[in-house]
């Protein structure tokens, strides 16, 4: 056969049809764009297994394909969501739960009680309000395939709520099969019975993370509210794109090639007030409050007079103006309790309330016989506003008559270096900064970092006995009223002993393309059931 | 020939083998810690404990080292600590947009590159070579994230010519494949641009300067021929060794370039997995990426053969 300049043109042309078919039909069978939304949020995936990890973003695909047995609502109040029916015994030790109809997993079996009750096991094992649950289990045992009780050694008034919060590790229900994995390892098969199924074909971890409607997941009847109610899905497809150049992502929803942006800098919100199609939304009321952790187990700040001289120094509009600019979206804060919150509450708050005081944080300092020793401050320079209020911080301290040392590093190493108790000269630490939702923070419960239990205890090991009968107390207590006079009574107790100190609450407004609409404002997750795009 | 080839190929065994041992003590040397990262902010340092022996981050570092030399051996570089998904399926994943990227950057590049260092060589001294030079400075000096915003500023948000980000490969067609990685390719070629040209400029004008170009010239040879069958063919040797060895300038500027047009290619992987400190990626995109570059400085050294038949000999 003679080879000819089209005959190589021919063939040329139909390997490269060949190469592209199966893109095609690939493209061919996706949703289209009208019933798609794309969405940048605050970081990567880091694992699919969102018990194994308390990160949030894997509590954010966890929302998505897994659902949970109960769910609280707007007002923080859990209802009903995997359970149809359930009550408890009068003496209120014992609970029975029934699964509502038209459960199944997204292999298509249906959920029953044998995944149920290893899901909840291994849940327990990783998550502080599953732990205390789990203090005063007597037994969990299966009555049929549908029906399951929980027997319990004391009365736990806050069952319901542990089971249906959002702050992560949220009580995720798996196949029987996952849920028998070592809590301490990760899960190798995503297979939930949410509202989406995981696309792992058309994901790709690290880029984009797919998500397909499940259709034949079965909504609540009830109207959406927090994350409980009818989980009603009104798109085909929702894509997590993994964007870590702000600027970049700010760009594309301007273009309109994402619908959706959680944290675009607040810097850059200004730039969206003219702009038709774009909206700036806050979705996360509570927001995040700033902590600074104060290392309890090394001089100076195993003493008292210190720690409450931190609180005379610190300036929280300092700190915070840096990263969020104008007081818009954020606010200074005196309560132990995320302002905002129903246990926000002004007990003990002259230190607050009288503003910084420099003076007096250097009375406290002599009176403390601070001995001139080194802090050793850990500031995570990738992630703006800790760096920021590091640098601020660090300077308030010297103001005060502190010697200082900011330790510069990325926030991997902080999440390393925090876990040592060595001394702050031998690669210990004295103060880092972080942050908390404010929804784990409306409560002295569900946030690890609200405990006062020593060394076995959160970063920094804080260590009061009275704070954790208080805390108990809290738990115990039957009605909300109660609760918040007890409330009142741990922070009194808690600015007097100062397990740590806060830099203020700010909100993250997200923005989004006006077609998209729908969101459901909820604290520690995005919620995209409910969401339409027209 | 082949004899040279196969004594190449071996000698790039020991270059691998120190890129190996420098990779897994520079990373389980420097502070940071995975199982920190993957067990989240709620946890306590019992918890991260747990999850450090689970993933076997608790042995001894040389007992970790043998471990992943032997997988490697075996063609296995090991899978992503937080994923679980093997790292030699997460670079074919990736490669796509990287290998678009780094050979619409050449083309553009080399093409551009070669045409302004022959017409800068050819009208040296004048406002053509000032302008040429001009470019190429600039090219050097400005940052590639700089370029890359200005521009989506004046192509994509200001025009709508382009896209902002993203990737779209070649079998979902030509033109969006294209139309993806225009922006990216004008960003990080710059760079290059700029390297070969002056490199190109400076050849050029030493062969010019050569006794047989005078003959030629002497001879009534026109001037394109002259410049581009005699004295950039006598030129080549020293731009094949810049293009080669600008190949980690170009593995540098994808890691950029893909983090600032969202292209979700292997430049993107690896600094992602840094942040998280996922040691099996790190260190399998570092082996594939030196293993690429020796192999295309290899490839430069037989295309001298090419160019100069005294290295034949």
């Amino acid at each position: 056969m003679k080879t000819t300049r089209r005959s190589i043109m021919a063939g040329g042309l139909a390997l490269a049809g060949t190469a592209a078919a199966p893109g095609i039909l690939q493209a061919q069978a996706r949703p289209p764009a009208s019933r798609t939304v794309r969405a940048v949020l605050h970081g990567d995936i880091p694992t699919y297994d969102p018990i194994w990890t308390t990160a949030n973003m894997s509590a954010y695909h966890g929302g998505m394909i897994y659902d949970t047995l109960f769910g609280v609502d707007a007002n923080d109040v859990p209802q009903p969501q995997m359970v149809g029916k359930y009550g408890v015994s009068d003496d209120k030790k014992t609970w029975t739960f029934e699964l509502r109809d038209g459960l199944k997993w997204h292999d298509g079996t249906d959920v029953t009680t044998a995944d149920i009750i290893p899901s909840i096991r291994r849940w327990a094992a990783r998550d502080g309000a599953g732990q205390l649950l789990m203090q005063r289990v007597k037994d969990i045992s299966a009555k049929d395939a549908k029906t399951f009780t929980i027997a319990l050694n004391e009365p736990f008034g806050l069952i319901l709520y542990a089971l249906g919060k959002t702050v992560t590790p949220g009580g995720f229900m798996m196949r029987k099969r996952e849920a028998e994995i070592d809590p301490m390892q990760k899960i190798d098969k995503i297979v939930g019975s949410g509202p989406f199924v995981f696309n792992e074909g058309e994901t790709k971890p690290g880029n984009q993370y797919v998500y397909d409607k499940n259709m034949a997941y079965v909504p609540r009847a009830e109207p959406a509210s927090g994350i409980a109610g009818g989980k009603i899905v009104k798109l085909d497809r929702v894509i997590y794109m993994n964007m870590p150049d702000a600027q970049t992502a700010v760009s594309a929803v301007q273009a309109g090639e994402i619908d959706f942006y959680e944290t675009p800098p607040v810097d850059m919100l200004d730039q969206f007030k003219d702009d038709p199609d774009v909206v700036v939304e806050t979705l996360n009321n509570l927001g995040n409050v700033g902590w600074i952790r104060l290392n309890f187990l090394h001089p100076p700040f195993d003493n008292v007079k210190i720690r409450q001289a931190m609180l005379y120094l610190a300036k929280q509009a300092d700190m915070l103006r840096p990263t969020f600019g104008d007081g818009k979206n954020w606010r200074e804060c005196g309560s132990l309790f995320a302002c905002g919150s129903a246990m926000e509450n002004d007990a003990n708050e002259g230190w607050f309330k009288g503003g910084q005081n420099i003076e007096k944080a250097k009375a406290l300092l002599k009176e403390g016989g601070y001995d001139g020793r080194e802090i050793v401050l850990l500031q995570a320079t990738n992630i703006a506003y800790m760096m920021n209020a590091a640098t601020v911080l660090a300077q308030e301290m010297r103001q005060a008559g502190f010697k200082v040392r900011l330790e510069p590093m990325d926030w991997s190493q902080v999440v390393q270096r925090r876990a040592s108790k060595a001394k702050p000269e031998e690669g210990g630490w004295n103060i880092f900064i972080t942050s908390a939702g404010g929804g784990g923070m409306g409560n002295p419960f569900t946030n690890s970092g609200m405990g006062a239990n020593g060394e076995k205890g959160w970063f920094g090991w804080p260590s009061d006995a009275k704070h954790e009968e208080l805390r108990q107390a809290w738990i115990n207590a039957d009605t909300v009223e109660q609760r918040k006079a007890i409330a009142a009574q741990i922070q009194e107790n808690a600015w007097n002993f100062v397990p740590h100190l806060y830099f203020g609450q700010w909100v993250q407004p997200a923005i989004h393309r006006k077609n998209v609409t729908g969101w459901l404002h909820v604290a520690e997750i995005i919620p995209f059931w409910n969401v339409q795009k027209t | 020939m082949t004899g040279t080839i196969v004594r190449r190929l071996l000698s790039m065994l020991p270059v691998m083998a120190i890129v190996a041992v420098c990779v897994f003590l520079l990373l389980h040397l420097a502070p940071g810690d995975p199982a920190a990262i993957i067990a989240g902010d709620n946890v306590t340092a019992e918890n991260i404990a747990l999850i450090r022996a689970k993933l076997g981050l608790d042995q001894p570092v040389w007992k970790q080292f043998l471990v992943w030399v032997w997988a490697l051996l075996h063609g296995d570089l090991g899978s992503s600590m937080f994923w679980g998904d093997p790292v030699i399926s997460l670079i074919a994943q990736r490669a796509a947009p990287t290998l678009s990227l780094a050979f619409t950057t050449l083309v553009v590049a080399v093409t551009l590159a070669i045409g302004m260092g022959v017409l800068a060589a050819a009208r040296v001294g004048t406002w053509v070579d000032r302008v040429v030079m001009g470019i190429s400075v600039t090219g050097f000096s400005v940052p590639v994230f700089v370029v890359g915003y200005g521009l989506v500023f004046i192509f994509a948000h200001q025009l709508h010519w382009l896209p902002v980000q993203g990737y779209r490969p070649l079998s979902e067609g030509f033109l969006p494949w294209l139309r993806n990685l225009t922006l990216p390719s004008i960003a990080l070629g710059l760079a290059y641009v700029a390297l070969i040209a002056r490199i190109t400029r400076t050849t050029m004008l030493e062969v010019l300067a050569e006794d047989y170009m005078r003959t030629a010239r002497a001879k009534g040879v026109a001037v394109a021929p002259m410049l581009l069958k005699h004295a950039l063919k006598n030129a080549a040797v020293p731009i094949a060794t810049v293009v080669g060895n600008g190949v980690a300038l170009l593995i540098g500027g994808v890691v950029i370039t893909e983090t600032v047009f969202n292209i979700p290619g292997i430049g993107r992987l690896v600094v992602d997995a840094i942040a998280r400190r996922d040691y099996p990626i790190i260190q399998g995109v570092i082996m594939v990426f030196s293993g690429v570059y020796v192999f295309v400085n290899l490839l430069v050294d037989l295309s001298y053969t090419l160019f100069d038949p005294r290295v034949r000999g």
